[in-house]
């Protein structure tokens, strides 16, 4: 589903990503971590070509994301179900709007439309939100909008950035929950995290970014959440060598 | 049904941005409308000129207008002078009486005006019918100011010369009308590129989600395109309703003043196709102008 074959990327000249390469197949859930700035959004953002790598191939579903025109992006990203670092819901919008827009510019009829949001909606239980606008919520509740947002086109891939990132672990565990449940009904889902416990607790497979490469591997139970990445970065085996530009 | 909920939605949304942006959306209608109105007012003489040239170009005579009191003696030797020339193939008298009867002929609107005249405002005249090939003939001239030298005669009007000087004029207005007309619409389009630029930055972060999440080009871009275009149609509809207003103003002056030498240069509206043809100018410079304003590099 997910092919990175050697892929750089650079921001005016530093090194973000350095010959990175990983597989994800088809219907796994899996877990993409790293220290704050380790490129973890840069991966995603890769993925569905807001960004293009300095070098190295892309395949999402076997397309080539790289060497794609630009006219075939909206294709490529109606594919997939994105949730954002920072959310980016529209304001001025309701949550059902906000939820359904998309549905709207691909020309989905209002009653369907309605149906669709109200169904995601109450996947992520804000069902009775749905006239609320962006700035009544809670932080929490627009990532869970976000999510629902991501869902309403049924994607094939899931990609979410930090989902967890203003939820308390009960929800954050919830939150794992439906991602799971989606993944069950054959989505291949991709979470961008550093909340090391919950990947610990969900038990799936985990992508560590350090340095530039890809380290593979469960992060290890013992190790406190903090710590987690760093022990698993200085490890036996890195993928790359060290070297910084 | 998918493209026509589409179709909706484009709508929708352009409305939606138009109110967003509602005060400079009034402004751009309001500028769009009263240039389109100026050119309405153009196309409205120039129409209504042309129309008195057509009316008057089945009657290429020479028309002697006598003044008042003048006497049969003086008349039968005006005739006979005419026919005598070998350039006068008919002489016709008209009083003036028929000379208000065709006068409400030609101009059916003003014939209540006309009706309401205490005194009837025609003179007595007589009509020459010229020999073909006499309007061009060398000797017309010299006859013609013979005939005004008569004491009877006020005034000889000789219609191919003064006709043609009419469609002159009438030229003249087209052009100036639809060169004004041109500058002005690009004025107007100037400013609904700026309109829809305006919400083009009101939305622009709505844009970028919209990309983000895979909307189609045509459907980001297309409400601001048809937000320019509703601009100019809005504002060609606006002109339209001003210049039914002004005519109808100036229809309503002429019968209360009993202004019959204007009411014959006023006397119908722009015809559907010309009206039409103003609508689509709207049209059009809301399509240049909201092209221009949602070219891809700008939104
Ligand atoms: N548009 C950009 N221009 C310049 N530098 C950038 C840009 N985007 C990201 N970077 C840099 O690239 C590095 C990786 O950023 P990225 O956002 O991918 O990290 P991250 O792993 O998602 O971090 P976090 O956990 O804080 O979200 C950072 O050092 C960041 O400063
Ligand atoms: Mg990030």
């Amino acid at each position: 589903m997910i092919e990175f074959y050697g892929v750089s990327k650079e921001y005016h000249g530093r090194r973000v990503l350095k010959n990175l390469s990983f597989q994800v197949a088809q219907g796994e859930f899996v877990f993409l971590t790293g220290p704050s700035g380790a490129g973890k959004t840069t991966v995603l953002k890769l993925l569905y070509r807001a960004e293009t790598p300095g070098a190295g191939q892309i395949l999402v579903n076997g397309r080539n994301v790289v060497s794609m025109p630009p006219s075939r992006i909206p294709e490529l990203r109606r594919t997939m179900g994105i949730v954002f670092q920072d959310y980016k819901l529209l304001p001025t919008r309701t949550v059902f709007e906000n939820v359904s827009f998309v549905l709207k510019f691909l020309g989905v009829p209002l009653a369907e439309r309605r149906r669709r949001a109200y169904q995601v909606l109450r996947l992520v239980e804000l069902h009775h939100r749905v006239n609320a606008f962006p700035e009544e919520l809670s932080g929490g509740e627009q990532q869970r909008v976000a999510l629902a947002r991501a869902l309403v086109n049924e994607p094939e891939l899931l990609v979410a950035d930090e989902p967890t990132g203003n939820l308390d672990h009960r929800l954050a565990q919830e939150m794992m929950r439906l991602f799971s449940q989606i993944n069950v009904r054959g989505t291949t889902v991709l979470v961008a995290t550093h909340d090391v416990a919950l990947i610990r607790e969900t038990g799936r497979r985990c992508l560590t970014l350090d340095r530039g490469g890809v380290l593979e591997g469960l992060v290890e139970a013992a190790l406190p959440p903090q710590a987690a990445w760093r022990r698993e970065g200085s490890s036996a085996h890195p993928v790359v060598p060290e070297e910084r530009p | 049904m998918r493209s026509g909920a589409a179709v909706a939605s484009l709508l929708d949304e352009a409305l939606a941005g138009l109110w967003r942006a509602r005060r400079m959306t009034a402004v751009s209608v309001l500028q769009i409308g009263f240039s389109l109105f100026l050119v309405g007012l153009f196309l409205l003489a120039a129409e209504n000129l042309g129309g008195v040239v057509d009316a008057l170009r089945e009657e290429t005579a020479v028309t002697v207008f006598l003044r008042p009191g003048a006497d049969e003696a003086a008349q039968a030797d005006l005739e006979r002078r005419a026919l005598d020339s070998k350039l006068v193939a008919a002489v016709r008298r008209v009083s003036p009486e028929e000379a208000r009867r065709r006068f409400a002929r030609s101009f059916a609107s003003l014939a209540g005006a006309t009706g309401t005249l205490s005194s009837n405002p025609f003179p007595s005249s007589v009509e020459l019918d010229l020999l073909p090939g006499a309007a061009s003939s060398a000797a017309l001239r010299p006859f013609l100011a013979n005939l005004a030298a008569f004491p009877a005669v006020e005034e000889v009007q000789f219609d191919v010369d003064w006709v043609r000087r009419l469609r002159g004029v009438v030229r003249l207005v087209a052009a100036t009308g639809a060169a004004t007309g041109f500058c002005l619409a690009l004025g107007a389009a100037f400013t609904i590129a700026n309109v829809v630029r305006l919400t083009i930055l009101l939305h622009r972060d709505e844009i970028d989600i919209l990309r983000l999440v895979g909307a189609p080009e045509i459907l980001i871009r297309g409400p601001f395109l048809l937000g320019g275009v509703l601009q100019g149609l809005l504002g060609g509809l606006l002109a339209l309703g001003l210049l039914g207003l002004a005519f109808r103003g100036v229809l309503m002056f002429i019968t209360a003043t009993e202004n019959v030498l204007l009411g014959v240069f006023v006397v119908r509206f722009l015809s559907p196709a010309t009206c039409g043809l103003l609508v689509l100018g709207g049209v059009l410079a809301g399509l240049v102008g909201g092209t221009i304003a949602s070219r891809r590099h700008h939104v």
